[in-house]
């Protein structure tokens, strides 16, 4: 058995990465400089003492007990908040095991729009179930089922679905393989989108409608983590099902991309995808970084061949107490004019082009041991049908006025992986939708 | 730290990355962009099954009527899209032909993707075969008029029965379904509706998706302007809104539209007084409430089955009762029976419009007020001018087959 990979590396070297990593990366949990001197000396307590019952346990038996991967892949590639992945390395496994860690996360929302609040609801929005399982330090499975609106059945809301299920394999300390249905690296939300993890009880319009939530395909990727805080991924998926469209209902309007979305269901895939993410978490505390997609959609089904192409920009920069967030996107399809020829008069056209952007910022104005509050504003701007194919005169739908919201409100922190939120978001086109919402939370 | 060991293997790993990427990006930009989309729902044209083509015979064999000159395809014609050639609201029938049916002849094409009669989970009643959807199937569809008196008037099924078995094709008919099979005449009668069904499903004359409508779809020709405009009109559901019960879109499965989705509809039609029975004030064809076994559905008295679209421009009556001949009419009526119903229906002695007279007034309630286009009110400007009827037309026109460019 090689010798244990935890013995190489300087624990202090160790935590220092997962901790600049873990200040980065997109968690919504910052330190200030106390803090992380006081977070760096319980850890470094708690390494010695893990290494010290390891070397106990390798005294006692051939095979060696199972350890984490180092930590910088582990807080980089893995979805779950990177304080957690510093958990599984607690010595209870049984004897020539792997670890296997149970992760969840789950909302409950409330909402009440204002002008209508006949219509106000609360909602077991999504209940999330997955775990995750070594099967020795460069190599584990990670997966998630998610159960959305309490109850699902043929007469009810709700929905069950596997929003992930990959494996992931270390290739070399910094190069690692992932291989299944994964989360695309997307904006800031996508592959951490727990909801401790972001402001405001609902997910942001931008990366719900333009970019399609929880937005998942299956394939293999490549991810570079490099010593200079950048990770570069790339890679090659599934992509989306044109012929899906329905012009006959508002789904398109809702979210173009969320509409035609196959999540690996039964999905067509005489077309994939290739995709690209860049980001750079050099500076402790910024985060900046892109990505991009692009892939045919018509599936060999259509009248016409149709490219979608959808790419973002973000950028996360947490000084001491503050979060600031911003992220732009686009998208856009090829040849929709050929696609809605048979489609006009209908409702709901396939759009060429849709946007979304948003700027957002945080304050921790009060912290207490496990407590912490949490104020934001986030302002933000979309548009899912920015402009359409010309198809004739008459016949050529209006572009869509783009929808701008705002919403301020607080996340107050309980403990590591609990949250409280409570907001008010004004929508400027529809202000039948301004609504009050609270949510809880919880992840880990 | 980033050793040469490392380098190679990245380097490596990229490499084979960049290579599989290319491969999977040659991959999907080979091929033509709409391979399968240009020969989509074109029907493989395949040889009858021996029922099917014993079916066929059947279906044109006028010696199986009491009058001896009357067959299926007599109505059903194959040179009409199996609808009548001639503009009869009703066509006579019996022995001597001179008896007037209820309701005119439907286009037999397209019903192999119909279903039995059902009521769908949120209560649309759905299905069945005629116009009141009573026929549980094709089988059952084609037996019903051999025994009508006002159709081929057979006394019975073993009186058909004794007609087939002095046939040309009864040997055949021995062949496929027993030597013993005439003793049983029951028996017999249901191969020969079997048979008829048969043919109906197997031969693509009964489904030839060859529209222009069709090439449309395909992508192999495009609409002219005015039946763009037409198809947009047809789509809108603030406009024509026909496509919400004549769906023109491709279904989600890819299949092409069938331009009816098998439910049923109370439009409030105007008496048709070239239909005799009408000659009797007391007399109402109250269709899907009527069929005996839906009395208690008072509701949908005076409901009738959507038709399909597809070659309607072939037919010269429309609705139930072919009270009208020409598209034009039926568009116009459409749009404007609310609007101007003194266009539709005949004047009370005291000057009224006598609106939906062709219902017993308890049931004026059932006729559909509220779906686009015919939810306008008296005086009111009507969804389609004048010109949007003709576009709409025009598109109509598109889906009749046979189409040649």
């Amino acid at each position: 058995m090689p010798k244990h990979r935890l013995n190489a590396l300087p624990a202090r070297t160790v935590i220092a990465a997962s901790i600049a990593l873990a200040a980065g990366a997109a968690h919504a949990q910052t330190a200030t400089e106390t803090e992380l001197a006081r977070r760096l000396d319980q850890l470094a307590t708690e390494l010695a003492a893990v290494k010290a019952q390891l070397a106990q346990i390798q005294q006692q038996r051939a095979s060696a007990a199972p350890a984490p991967a180092p930590v910088a892949t582990a807080a980089a590639a893995a979805p779950a908040p990177a304080a957690a992945s510093a958990a599984p390395a607690a010595p209870a496994a049984p004897p020539a095991e792997p670890a296997t860690v149970l992760t969840s996360y789950g909302e409950i929302n409330y909402n009440r729009p204002t002008h209508a609040n006949q219509n106000a609801q609360a909602d077991m929005r999504r209940f999330v179930l997955g775990y995750q399982h070594r099967f020795d330090d460069k190599t584990k499975v990670v997966t998630e089922l998610e159960v959305e609106h309490g109850v699902s059945s043929a007469d009810d809301p709700g929905e069950v679905e596997v929003e992930q299920a990959y494996v992931e394999r270390q290739l070399t300390p910094n190069l690692a393989m992932r291989a299944g249905l994964f989360l695309m690296p997307v904006g800031l939300l996508n592959e951490n989108h727990e909801p401790t993890a972001f402001y405001g009880v609902e997910r942001n319009f931008v990366e719900t409608a333009i970019i399609p939530s929880t937005w998942r395909e299956g394939g293999a990727q490549l991810i570079g983590n490099f010593d200079n805080g950048l990770t570069v991924q790339g890679g090659i998926t599934t992509s989306f099902d044109l012929t899906k469209w329905d012009a006959t209902s508002t789904e398109g309007k809702e979210s173009p991309l969320g509409s035609i979305h196959q999540e690996m269901a039964l999905a067509k895939s005489h077309d994939l995808a290739v995709f690209g993410a860049v980001n750079w978490r050099g500076v402790p505390g910024l985060l900046v970084g892109g990505s991009l997609f692009t892939g045919n959609a018509t599936q060999a089904q259509a009248v016409a061949k149709a490219r979608i192409t959808l790419w973002d920009v973000h950028a996360r920069w947490t000084p001491g107490r503050w979060d600031f967030a911003t992220v732009y996107t686009r998208g856009s399809i090829s040849n929709t004019a050929e696609l809605n020829a048979a489609l006009v008069g209908n409702p709901t056209l396939i759009p060429k082009t849709f946007d979304g952007f948003y700027v957002q910022g945080a304050y921790k104005v009060w912290s207490h041991e496990d407590y912490a509050l949490s104020p934001f504003v986030r302002w933000e701007q979309f548009n899912t049908a920015k402009s359409y194919a010309d198809l004739g005169a008459g016949l050529t739908p209006d572009a869509a006025r783009a929808e701008r919201v705002v919403t301020v409100g607080a996340n107050f922190q309980v403990s590591q992986g609990i949250v409280l939120k409570a907001d008010y978001q004004r929508f400027r086109e529809n202000a039948d939708l301004n609504r009050f919402n609270l949510g809880l939370g919880w992840s880990f | 730290m980033f050793n040469r060991g490392n380098r190679v293997l990245i380097r490596k790993s990229l490499t084979w990355f960049v290579g599989v990427f290319g491969v999977v990006l040659l991959a999907g930009c080979g091929g033509g962009g709409g391979d399968s989309a240009s020969t989509a729902s074109v029907p493989v044209e395949t040889p009858l099954s021996a029922q099917a083509a014993l079916g066929e015979k059947i279906f044109s064999d006028v010696s199986l009527s009491a009058s001896g000159r009357q067959s299926c395809a007599t109505c059903h014609s194959p040179d009409n899209t199996h609808s009548p050639t001639n503009a009869l609201p009703a066509q006579f029938g019996g022995a001597l032909l001179d008896l007037q049916g209820r309701r005119s002849t439907p286009s037999i094409n397209y019903l192999s993707f119909n279903t039995a009669f059902n009521f769908a989970s949120d209560g649309t009643p759905t299905g069945g075969f005629f116009w009141d959807g009573r026929a549980t199937s094709l089988q059952d569809q084609a037996g019903q008029p051999f025994l009508t008196d006002f159709e081929m008037a057979n006394a019975s099924k073993a009186d058909v029965i004794d007609k087939l078995s002095r046939a040309t094709y009864a040997d055949e008919f021995k062949q496929i379904f027993g030597a013993d099979i005439f003793t049983r005449p029951d028996d017999a009668f249901d191969r020969l509706t079997l048979a008829l069904q048969q043919y109906q499903r197997e031969d693509t004359d009964f489904r030839p998706f060859s529209s222009k409508y069709d090439e449309f779809l395909r992508g192999n020709v495009t609409l002219s302007d005015q039946e763009m405009r037409g198809l947009a009109l047809f789509n809108n559901p603030t406009k024509g809104n026909c496509q919400a019960c004549h769906p023109s879109g491709k279904a989600a499965d890819g299949s092409f539209p069938l331009f009816t989705d098998f439910s049923f509809d109370n439009l409030g039609v105007p008496r048709n007084p070239l239909i005799a029975r009408n000659d009797d004030p007391a007399y109402y064809d109250l269709g899907l409430c009527a069929r005996g076994d839906m009395d208690a559905r008072t509701d949908l008295c005076g409901a009738f089955k959507v038709p399909s679209l597809r070659n309607v421009a072939q037919r010269h009556v429309f609705f139930h009762n072919g009270r009208f001949n020409t598209l034009k009419d039926v568009v116009t009526f459409y749009v404007q029976r609310d609007t101007n119903p003194e266009k539709w229906y005949p004047l009370n002695a005291d000057g009224t419009v006598k609106k939906f007279g062709d219902l017993p007034t308890a049931y004026h309630a059932n006729v559909n007020t509220v779906e686009v286009p015919y939810n306008r009110l008296l005086g009111g400007v009507p969804a389609l001018s004048d010109a949007e009827v003709d576009d709409v037309i025009a598109f109509l026109q598109t889906l009749s087959d046979g189409y040649t460019p």
